[in-house]
């Protein structure tokens, strides 16, 4: 009845696991457009430097930016996402869908594994636009900091509006980048009916844009978007605007 | 007496993350007259103050806040449901199916259909939700909604068909041609809210009647009439189509498709008046209970007011006014003063308050017939809980229960104790499926087990008051669960030869793990290698095996077994002998695919005001939570977790005295996790201090 001829093959066991985990983080960067737009530092902005990408309404700034977040949070960067808009859970949304869109074809074992490991490098924190303050920002931090919860190295200020907050704010965050050596990141939102300038920098934003080190704008164009370097770029980098996916705003993978 | 359900929708919104689902719906509760305002803000520089009143930031703080939100379109009546806006929820996504009879699926005129769209759109299919499209951001640049037509025809195999064409797109976007009256619609005012019918443009005619044909043509499958007008070339009337076409997305073989911007104010009453008209009333579609006095059998429901009541609690929620339960009506009428029966429980109620939520108030009614959704009052509860008139026994879900996550064991004071403690778990364990009870085999003592340290102690409190069975307990434990994380391959003989008849089976295979199941069997054995006759018995052998991980002895889950080759002699060959081969081969497997331990982990809120916000996030710390976010409402504050059971023992005491009682927390369990390298140690230490005691 049996066949015989045992028969029987050694396997390799093979260990996947680290070799995938660090394909991810390579995809995550070689998708991230800010990454590629040759901003020489790794995580784009200094210690205490200060960061924004302009867009109209709905054109995928907080795409771009939890793509800077899953940069830094898989190097074991701690990120603060404040978010100004959305609820916690809808902000939690955003970080695993545009983690399953890049992880999506890897084992789903190890990377629910990575993810977790992951999830321990961000802290959302959500205001109403009223409640938002940088001492009240600070009061929170320290909070963290003091117990040795959270110390960020990357901060995200999602749906802060700056045609309203004054100059005064942002230099006060300016100085708390400074003070506790994170990096900050805003999204703009800009308004289509107001006229293009020479420079890129719209009119509602001119009276704050000498305090950002790295301006990037995204731009609909067709159905792409473009992501255009407006300032801060290294002398060497390429000048041309790379195109997106329109969801995600990864470079087309 | 049949009353008229025809003018009733139950609809949720479903959507990528992005593609303007928050937007829409609170637009639609603006038109709807359930918001009354949004906000008049004007740009700083005064340019465009119009469209800059519209921006969605200045409308926040008024978005669906409820499960369920009742609003009127001309004189129908709408229950917007809330789903879930991720996959992950599985049961929560599944309740929230069962309550909705169609479904706005809203997709972003650039992105068009995304990865997430396609998981989305496939629970749309397994429940059979009827759906129209709303393809939204038209207003944007590279906007394409015909594009995402195609997409919606090649990725998601829908028979997807414009009703519409848009006037104008991107910036210049000004309205739509409507494909069925054959008039081009506007939206004026300053939230576009006085519609505006007009001729349709010239230079839009021709590719207008294209359509129109398109349109004609793919709802002709679904009426007689309507092709026989077209055969006689007679004028096709609107409601003779819209009847075709509504025909046809019931059955899910045709997707009326809407457009516009959600932002901009246009195309949203049409797409509403589509939902009116093409979407179903609650009994148009198919409901199904089960008769749990028939073995569960499927049960056709038939929306009669006048039957006896069947309906699901979807939702549950903590607001201002106490606790509410969503409910879903049937069969038969929920009215004030009703009495109905929890069918998991057997425990009757009567019905205080209902009410109907609306997007920023609650209504008082009456009562809800059948095809209704509401809310009541102090109603004690499950999710997912049917209830139903005194002596229907039927359920609106096979129950899912989770297996428990926490376990103790009693022990009562004296016989009399022993006996009355017996009777009430008899009675407790048929009241509510999440509560178990066992016998250790290897102590003897008996075990009950939950769903967490309140729900154990609950019970046991009622033992004593209701029972008067004193018993005292034991420490609680975590259900703490192995499982590999590698694939390990196995070949292993088992052979005995005493006396007489002789045992001998061989398996060879693998081990891997998976994520979305317990076990998984695989038989990849051609040619006969191991006699088909004994693949039942390798696959018991292995199943039985899961119970237990051999050095912890904790039960092991998500291990695929896959057996390729083997042996068998034709005398010393039985199921016997290869159950214990199987046994033996997972053993031998089972320590190189690297098991580790999970323990369970709770999806913890508090609540508190926000001067000891810092205090409640350094306790959450130090139990090894991961504080997931906070939300900052001004005087209180939510902070989010995610935190080990194994460390919320006590839990409830010690944040009262950091925050002098003021702040509340709510637990849930959310997923088993790994546990961390030091834990494991102490957890198997534990173990094997365990096993060395009761040895
Ligand atoms: N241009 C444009 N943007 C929109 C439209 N609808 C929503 N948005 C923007 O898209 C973003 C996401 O919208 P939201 O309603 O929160 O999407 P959700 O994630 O699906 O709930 C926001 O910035 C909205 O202002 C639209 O019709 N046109």
């Amino acid at each position: 009845m049996a066949t015989g001829v045992a028969f029987w093959r050694e396997r390799n066991v093979i260990h996947l696991v680290c070799e995938e985990i660090n394909m991810i983080k390579n995809e995550i960067i070689a998708r991230n457009p800010l990454i590629n737009l040759g901003y020489g530092n790794e995580y784009i902005l200094n210690d205490g430097g200060l960061g924004a990408v302009l867009a109209h309404a709905g054109v995928g700034k907080t795409a771009l930016l939890v793509q800077v977040a899953l940069h830094a949070m898989t190097h074991e960067q701690p990120v603060l996402h404040v978010s100004l808009n959305d609820a916690v859970s809808k902000v939690d949304i955003w970080y695993r869908e545009l983690f399953h869109d890049i992880a999506g074809k890897y084992d789903s074992a190890d990377m629910r594994g990575f993810w977790e490991r992951t999830l321990v490098y961000r802290f959302i924190m959500t205001f109403k636009v009223e409640g938002f303050s940088a001492p009240r920002l600070e009061e929170r931090l320290t909070d963290l900091m003091q117990q040795n919860i959270f110390k960020p190295h990357t901060v995200i200020i999602d749906g802060l509006r700056f045609d309203e907050s004054g100059r005064g704010l942002l230099m006060e965050l300016k100085e708390m980048a400074a003070r506790y050596a994170m990096r900050i990141w805003f999204t703009v939102h800009t308004h289509r009916h107001e006229p293009p300038q020479k420079d890129g920098i719209p009119l509602s934003f001119r009276h704050v844009a000498d305090l950002f080190d790295v301006l990037v704008e995204l731009k609909a164009h067709g159905p792409q978007i473009d992501i255009k370097p407006i300032k801060g770029q290294s002398a060497d980098a390429k000048k041309d605007a790379i195109q997106l996916d329109p969801t995600t705003m990864l470079i087309k993978g | 007496m049949k009353f008229d359900d025809q003018k009733i929708r139950n609809i949720g919104i479903s959507a990528h993350i992005d593609s303007g689902k928050t937007t829409l719906s609170e637009r639609i509760l603006f038109y709807t007259k359930r918001i009354h305002a949004i906000h008049d803000v004007k740009g700083k520089d005064g340019v465009g103050a119009t469209m800059d009143s519209m921006a969605l930031e200045k409308e926040r703080g008024i978005t669906i806040a409820s499960a369920a939100t009742y609003c009127e379109w001309k004189g129908y009546e709408i229950n917007v449901i809330d789903t879930p806006g991720h996959v992950d929820f599985t049961i929560e996504v599944e309740r929230s199916m069962r309550v909705l009879d169609g479904a706005i699926l809203v997709l972003c005129s650039v992105g068009g259909v995304q990865s997430q769209s396609i998981t989305v759109d496939q629970q749309m299919k397994r429940y059979k939700v009827p759906s129209i499209a709303f393809i939204n951001k038209c207003d944007r640049t590279g906007a394409n909604p015909f594009r995402v037509i195609e997409q919606l025809r090649a990725k998601l195999g829908h028979n997807a068909v414009a009703m519409q064409i848009p006037i104008g797109l991107e910036t210049n976007l000004q309205g739509v041609v409507d494909l069925v009256a054959m008039k081009a619609v506007y939206f004026d005012g300053d939230s576009g809210e006085n519609v505006r019918t007009e001729e349709i443009p010239a230079e839009l005619l021709a590719d207008a009647q294209a359509k129109r044909e398109k349109l004609i043509d793919a709802a002709s499958l679904f009426s007689d009439e309507l092709t026989e007008a077209i055969l006689e070339e007679k004028e096709i009337d609107p409601e003779m189509l819209y009847a075709a076409i509504r025909k046809g997305t019931l059955k899910r073989e045709i997707t009326p498709v809407f457009m516009g911007s959600a932002y901009k104010n246009k195309g949203v009453q049409p797409m509403l008046d589509g939902v009116t008209c093409l979407l179903p009333a609650p009994s148009d579609v198919e409901n199904i209970a089960l008769d749990m006095d028939r073995d569960e059998q499927p049960v056709v429901l038939s929306t009669d007011p006048s039957k006896p009541i069947v309906s699901l609690a979807f939702k549950l929620e903590d607001g201002q006014y106490g606790q509410l339960t969503y409910i879903r009506v049937y069969e038969g009428t929920i009215a004030k003063g009703s009495t109905i029966v929890n069918v998991r429980n057997g425990r009757k109620v009567k019905v205080g308050r209902v009410v109907r939520m609306h997007a920023d108030q609650m209504e008082d009614v009456e009562e809800l017939k059948a095809g209704y959704i509401g809310a009541l009052f102090g109603i004690e509860c499950a999710s997912g809980d049917t209830f139903v008139s005194p002596g229907v026994n039927m359920t609106m879900t096979s129950m899912y229960v989770p297996a428990p996550v926490i376990s103790l064991a009693i022990v009562p004071k004296d016989n009399k104790a022993q006996m009355a403690m017996a009777k009430a778990l008899n009675r407790f364990t048929k009241e509510d499926p999440t509560f178990k009870t066992h016998v250790d085999p290897e102590t003897n003592e008996t075990i009950i087990e939950g769903m967490g340290e309140l729900h154990l102690d609950i019970y046991v409190e009622r033992m004593k008051r209701e029972y008067s069975a004193e018993v005292t307990t034991g420490n609680p434990r975590v259900a703490y669960r192995e499982t590999i994380t590698q694939r390990a391959d196995f070949n292993y003989t088992h052979r005995k030869q005493t006396g007489g008849a002789g045992q001998y089976g061989r398996i060879a295979g693998y081990i891997e793990p998976v994520t979305d199941a317990e076990f998984v069997f695989e038989n990849q054995i051609f040619g006969g290698a191991i006699p088909t006759q004994y693949i039942p018995a390798c696959e018991k052998g292995f199943k039985e095996s899961m119970a237990k991980g051999p050095k912890l002895e904790f039960p092991i889950t998500g291990v695929k077994v896959v057996i390729d080759d083997g042996a068998a002699h034709a005398v010393d060959s039985s199921d016997m002998a290869f159950q214990a081969a199987a046994r033996g081969a997972f053993r031998e497997a089972y320590l190189r695919a690297k098991p580790v331990v999970h323990e369970p982990i709770m999806k913890v809120v508090v609540e508190t005001p926000t001067e000891f916000q810092g205090s409640v996030m350094g306790l959450i710390n130090q139990r090894r939570g991961i504080i997931i976010g906070t939300q900052d409402e001004g005087l209180q504050c939510v902070v989010e977790a995610q935190v080990p059971l194994a460390e919320m023992f006590g839990y409830s005491t010690v944040l009262r005295s950091a925050t002098q009682g003021k702040a509340q927390f709510t637990m849930e369990f959310a997923m088993y996790r790994q546990v961390p390298q030091s834990v494991a140690e102490k957890i198997a230490l534990e173990a094997s201090q365990k096993k060395t005691s009761v040895a």
